[in-house]
C-alpha cells in the first residue's frame, strides 16, 4: 500500500438517517451515522441482526436513499443525484459481490464480467486487457466460456468479484460474500479480497456476520441498534489477534455472533 | 378458512395475470354464440338457401378447435406459472385431492364466469353481427334476430368440454408431479448449449433451404400433380419453419454471439443471450404460432381480397349493365325479356340509361408465336372469338384505346393473371374469308369488352372491322342463320347507380343469351364474398387474439423469471431506460419473427392462390396484412409495458 501520511477520503457519510414507514409507525434504522472511509481500507461491518448492517451498504452503495444526511463518494454527492445519473454513478464508480452471486444464468463468465463495461467508454481491447488481468488474479481464466451453472459457488462468487472490479471502482461494496460459500472456498475468496485491496489499492466495504471473514478487513465498524457501537483497527495485529478482538467485541453486543471456530 | 375463502384469494390476486386470458376467453365464447345463433336463425338460413347456415357451423367448428387449442396451452402456461403455489399447498399439508379441487373450482368459476358473460355479450351484440353481416353482403332490409335457445346450449356444452378438459390437465398437473418437480418448474430455462458445428449448420442450412424449395414449387406447381404439389409445399414450408425455428435461429444466434468473444453488451445481454437460452423449448410453440399466423394471414388476405375485387372482378366479365341482342319480341321464348320490353318498362319508372350498338363479328383462325402459360394449355385455334369494333365500343363508354391498323387489342378475362406471362406480340390469322388476313396483337386489355364472354375478343380499329365485314363470306360463319353473321347487340348503361337495383328488378333475372345482368350477378358474388369476409375476419380475429395472447403470457412467465436479472442488473448501475432498450429489442424478435416469416409464408401462399382471381390484389392484401401486423404490434407493446412494470420494480 501506498504510504503518505495523507490519505485520500474515498467515502464521507454524515450523520446518516434512514426511516422506514408511514406517519402513524415510523421504523428508524439508521439512526445518523458517521463513517469515513479512505482510500484503500478495507472496512467490514458488523452487527447482530436487525442492527442495520445491509441497509447502510444499502444506502451508502446508492441502492437505497438515506431519509436524512449527506453521502460523500470520491467528493460527490450522492444523497442529491437524481435516479439516473445515480444509475452512471454506480456503474462508473462502484462494484457490488452479493451473497448470491447474482450473476446472469444467461451469460458465460466472461461476458457476465464484461457486462459493467460494455455501454461505457472502455474500448474493446482495453476491456479484454482488463479482463485478461482480473481473470489472472481471481483465477478463473479457464472457465470463461462456461455458463454460472458449471461452476461450482467459489468460482461463481470469484466471478461476481470479477465483475465487481472491471470498472475500475473507486470503491467495492460486499453483501455477505462468504454467506453462501463453504470455508475453504470462503478463505480463498477472503485471501484474494485482501489481496487485491493490498495490491491494487482497491477500496473495499464488507458487510459480514461472519468473525473470520472480518478478520481479513483493516477495520471493522460494529453497528448495533442503527448506531455506530465501536470500531476496531487492525494496525500490526496479526489475523488470529485481530479475530479474537472481533470475537470479544461481539460477545458484548450479543446477537448472531458465536460461529464456532 | 373454508376452500371458498382460498380460491377466492387466489383468484384476486391472480386476476392480474388473467384479465388477458379471461378477455380472450370471452371473445371466443361470445363469437362462438353469435355463429350458433346465425346458424340457427331461420331468416338467414332461408335468405341464403341453406348454405350460410352451413357457412356459420363449419366455421363454429374451426373457432371451437382454436380456442380449444388455446385455452388448453394457455392453462398450461399458467399451471406452469403456479407450480410453486401447488407444490407450497401441498407442503403445508393439503391433500392432491384437495389442491385438485381446490384449483379445478377456480377454473370452473372462471371458465362458466367467462361464458356466462360471453354469451349475454353473444345476446347482445348479434343483432349487431348480423346488421354488419347483411351490409357486407349488400342487403338493406329490415332484419331481427330470434333468441335461440338451441344456440346457448350448443355453446355451454362444447365449452363445458373445454372446462373439461383444463381440469383434467390440472388433474395431471398435480398429481404427475414430485413436489420437487414443482418447486423447480418456473425458473426452468435450458441451458445455452454450444451447438455441434457441422450437424447444426446443415440443419440450419435445411430449414432455410425447405422453406425456399416450399416458396419455389408454390410458383409453379400448376402441373398434373397439383394436389400431390400442394401437399408437398405445405410439408415443406412447416418442416422448414420448425427447422428454423428449433436450429438455423439458435445457431445464427450462437455464431454472432461467439463473434463477440465475451463483449456481448448489454442489449444483446438482454436479447440474443435471453432467447438463446429458450430457445429450444419456445422452437414448438414458435412453428404453431407462425403457421397459424400465415393460414390466418392467407385466409383473412384471400377473403379481403374477393371482396374488395368483387365490383371489379364482376366488372371484367360484365363490363355493361345490360346487354340485350336486337331480336323481335314475338321470336322469343317466354323467359327472355326483349330489348324493346325492357326499354319501355325503363322509361316507365323513369330510369335514364344510355344505349350504344356493338356489332360482334364472329370469326375463326388460327394463333401464331403465341406461348399461353401451361395451366391453359397450348392453343392453336381461335375458339369462340369475337372481332369487335373499338371505336362502338368507346361509344359505348369501354376506354380501351383504338388500335392501329392490322394490330389487335386482345381481350379475354378468364386468363386472369397469367396473361402477364404472355409474350407480346403474337400474331392471329383471321381464317373466316378470303384472302386469310393476318393481324398483329400488340396489347393485352383489361377484362372483356361485352357481357358474358365465353372466347377471345379481338379488338380492331373501325376502317379493318369495316373491310373484314365486307370481305367475310357468310357461309364462313360459325353454325348460325346468316343474319347472325354479324351480330347485332345494345349495350345499355344505367346514369344514376342508384337505380341498378331497381333496373335490375325489371331485367327480372330473365336470361338474354348473354346471360343476366351485371347487378345480379354482383349481388350475388357479394354475398358469397360478403359472408366469407365476416367469417374469416372473426376467425382470424380469435387467431389473432389467441396466438398475440400466447406469445403475450410466455413474455409474462419469461420477464418474472428474470426479474433477478433485472434486479442485479439495476444495482450494477444499468438505468431503466438502457435495460428497455435490449428488452425492446428481444420483443422484436419474439413477436416480429414469427409474424414476418408468417407474412412471408402467406404472401407466396396468396402469390399461388392469385389465379382465383382476375384482378390485381396487392391492395387489398397489403391492407390486410397491415391490419394484422398492427394487431400484433399492440401485443408487443403491451408485452414491453409488463417488462416496464416489473423493470422499474425490480429494485
Amino acid at each position: 500500500m501506498n504510504e503518505k501520511n495523507i490519505k485520500k477520503t474515498v467515502l464521507h457519510a454524515q450523520n446518516l438517517t434512514k426511516s422506514y414507514g408511514t406517519r402513524g409507525n415510523v421504523q428508524d434504522v439508521l439512526k445518523g451515522i458517521d463513517l469515513h472511509v479512505d482510500e484503500g481500507e478495507f472496512v467490514g461491518i458488523m452487527g447482530p441482526s436487525g442492527a442495520g448492517k445491509t441497509t447502510l451498504l444499502n444506502v451508502l452503495a446508492t441502492i437505497d436513499r438515506p431519509t436524512l444526511g449527506k453521502i460523500l463518494i470520491d467528493g460527490d454527492d450522492i444523497s442529491r443525484m437524481k435516479d439516473a445519473r445515480l444509475s452512471t454513478f454506480r456503474r462508473d464508480k462502484l462494484g457490488f459481490i452479493f451473497q448470491d452471486y447474482n450473476l446472469l444464468d444467461t451469460l458465460t463468465v466472461k461476458e457476465n464480467i464484461l457486462l459493467p463495461i460494455s455501454l461505457g467508454k472502455v474500448k474493446k481491447l482495453e476491456a479484454e486487457k482488463r479482463f485478461i488481468d482480473i481473470a489472472d488474479i481471481l483465477g478463473i481464466t479457464d472457465h470463461a466460456n462456461k455458463y454460472p451453472h458449471e461452476l461450482s459457488g467459489g468460482q461463481k462468487q470469484r466471478t461476481s468479484a470479477a465483475r465487481a472490479l472491471i470498472n475500475e471502482p473507486s470503491m467495492v461494496f460486499a453483501d455477505e460474500p462468504t454467506g453462501a460459500l463453504d470455508s475453504k472456498s470462503a478463505a480463498a475468496l477472503l485471501k484474494t479480497m485482501e489481496d487485491v485491496n493490498k495490491e491494487r489499492g482497491v477500496t473495499i466495504m464488507m458487510v459480514t456476520h461472519d468473525a473470520i471473514a472480518s478478520s481479513y478487513c483493516n477495520r471493522v465498524v460494529f453497528l448495533k441498534d442503527g448506531m455506530i457501537y465501536s470500531e476496531l483497527y487492525r494496525g500490526d495485529k496479526t489475523r488470529q489477534a485481530f479475530f479474537q478482538e472481533i470475537l470479544k467485541v461481539q460477545g458484548v453486543l450479543g446477537g448472531d455472533s458465536v460461529d464456532s471456530i | 378458512m373454508t376452500l371458498f375463502d382460498l380460491v377466492f384469494r387466489s383468484m384476486r390476486k391472480n386476476i392480474k395475470h388473467y384479465y388477458l386470458y379471461f378477455f380472450a376467453l370471452i371473445f371466443s365464447v361470445t363469437l362462438y354464440f353469435v355463429f350458433a345463433t346465425l346458424q340457427h336463425d331461420e331468416s338467414v338460413v332461408e335468405r341464403s338457401g341453406g348454405s350460410m347456415g352451413a357457412a356459420f357451423s363449419a366455421a363454429g367448428i374451426l373457432l371451437l378447435i382454436i380456442a380449444g387449442i388455446f385455452v388448453v396451452y394457455a392453462n398450461a402456461i399458467f399451471l406452469k406459472r403456479r407450480s410453486r403455489e401447488i407444490g407450497l399447498y401441498q407442503l403445508i399439508g393439503l391433500s392432491k385431492s384437495k389442491v385438485v379441487r381446490m384449483f379445478m373450482l377456480e377454473n370452473i368459476l372462471l371458465s362458466s364466469g367467462a361464458l356466462f358473460i360471453g354469451i349475454g355479450v353473444g345476446i347482445l351484440v348479434s343483432r349487431l353481427f348480423l346488421l354488419l353481416l347483411m351490409k357486407l353482403i349488400g342487403f338493406d332490409g329490415y332484419i331481427t334476430v330470434t333468441f335461440s335457445t338451441s344456440a346457448v346450449l350448443q355453446t355451454v356444452l362444447v365449452f363445458m368440454v373445454i372446462i373439461a378438459f383444463t381440469s383434467i390437465q390440472m388433474l395431471f398437473t398435480v398429481y404427475r408431479n414430485t413436489l420437487l418437480h414443482l418447486f423447480n418448474a418456473d425458473q426452468k430455462g435450458e441451458i445455452p448449449k454450444k451447438p455441434k458445428s457441422i450437424l447444426s449448420a446443415i440443419l440450419a442450412g435445411l430449414g432455410i433451404l425447405l422453406i425456399v424449395f416450399g416458396y419455389w414449387l408454390s410458383g409453379n406447381m400448376m402441373n398434373d400433380l397439383l394436389f400431390f404439389n400442394m401437399l408437398l409445399v405445405l410439408a415443406s414450408t412447416i418442416l422448414g419453419t420448425y427447422l428454423l425455428f428449433r436450429v438455423t435461429i439458435g445457431w445464427v444466434l450462437y455464431q454472432v454471439r461467439t463473434r463477440k468473444q465475451g463483449h456481448l453488451g448489454l442489449n444483446n445481454s438482454l436479447s440474443i443471450a435471453s432467447l438463446m437460452h429458450r430457445m429450444k423449448g419456445n422452437a414448438n410453440s414458435l412453428t404453431i404460432i407462425t403457421v397459424l399466423s400465415a393460414m390466418t394471414l392467407t385466409m383473412l388476405s384471400g377473403s379481403y381480397s374477393l371482396y374488395y375485387a368483387t365490383e371489379q372482378e364482376t366488372r371484367y366479365s360484365f363490363p355493361f349493365d345490360f346487354m340485350l341482342d336486337e331480336i323481335r319480341s314475338e321470336e322469343l321464348p317466354e323467359d327472355m325479356i326483349s330489348l324493346a320490353q325492357f326499354e319501355d318498362a325503363l322509361k316507365a319508372e323513369g330510369i335514364a340509361y344510355t344505349k350504344s350498338k356493338l356489332e360482334l363479328l364472329g370469326v375463326e383462325g388460327e394463333y401464331k408465336n403465341t406461348n399461353f402459360p401451361a395451366i391453359i394449355g397450348p392453343r392453336d385455334v381461335l375458339w369462340n372469338s369475337y372481332m369487335i369494333n373499338a371505336e362502338q365500343l368507346e361509344e359505348a363508354g369501354l376506354d380501351i384505346g383504338i388500335p392501329e391498323a392490322d394490330t389487335i387489342i386482345y381481350h379475354e378475362a378468364q386468363l386472369g393473371v397469367f396473361v402477364k406471362d404472355l409474350n407480346l406480340p403474337f400474331q392471329i390469322n383471321v381464317t373466316s374469308s378470303e384472302p386469310h388476313r393476318t393481324f398483329e396483337v400488340v396489347k393485352y386489355g383489361e377484362g372483356d369488352v361485352y357481357n358474358f364472354s365465353t372466347g377471345p375478343q379481338l379488338v380492331v380499329n373501325a376502317t379493318d372491322f369495316e373491310r373484314y365485314k365486307k370481305e367475310m363470306a357468310k357461309e364462313n360463319f360459325l353454325e348460325l342463320s346468316p343474319e347472325w353473321v354479324v351480330r347485332t347487340v345494345y349495350a345499355l348503361n344505367i346514369t344514376d347507380p342508384k337505380q341498378l337495383p331497381r333496373a335490375s328488378e325489371i331485367y327480372g333475372g330473365k336470361e338474354s343469351i348473354y346471360g343476366e345482368d351485371f347487378y345480379s350477378i354482383y349481388e350475388n358474388a357479394l354475398r358469397e364474398s360478403g359472408l366469407l369476409i365476416f367469417i374469416a375476419g372473426f376467425l382470424g380475429l380469435v387467431f389473432l387474439i389467441s396466438t398475440g395472447s400466447i406469445l403475450y403470457f410466455k413474455q409474462m412467465t419469461e420477464a418474472e423469471q428474470e426479474k433477478q436479472s433485472y434486479k442485479t442488473l439495476r444495482q450494477l448501475g444499468f438505468s431503466e431506460k438502457e435495460l428497455l432498450r435490449g428488452i425492446v429489442r428481444k420483443q422484436i424478435f419474439v413477436f416480429g419473427l414469427p409474424l414476418a416469416i408468417g407474412l412471408l409464408h402467406s404472401i407466396f401462399a396468396i402469390k399461388a392462390a392469385s389465379f382465383l382471381f382476375l384482378s390485381d390484389i396487392t391492395v387489398p392484401t397489403v391492407i390486410a396484412m397491415s391490419a394484422y401486423g398492427i394487431i400484433y404490434l399492440i401485443f408487443a407493446v403491451l408485452s414491453v409495458g409488463y417488462y416496464r412494470k416489473i423493470v422499474s420494480e425490480a429494485l
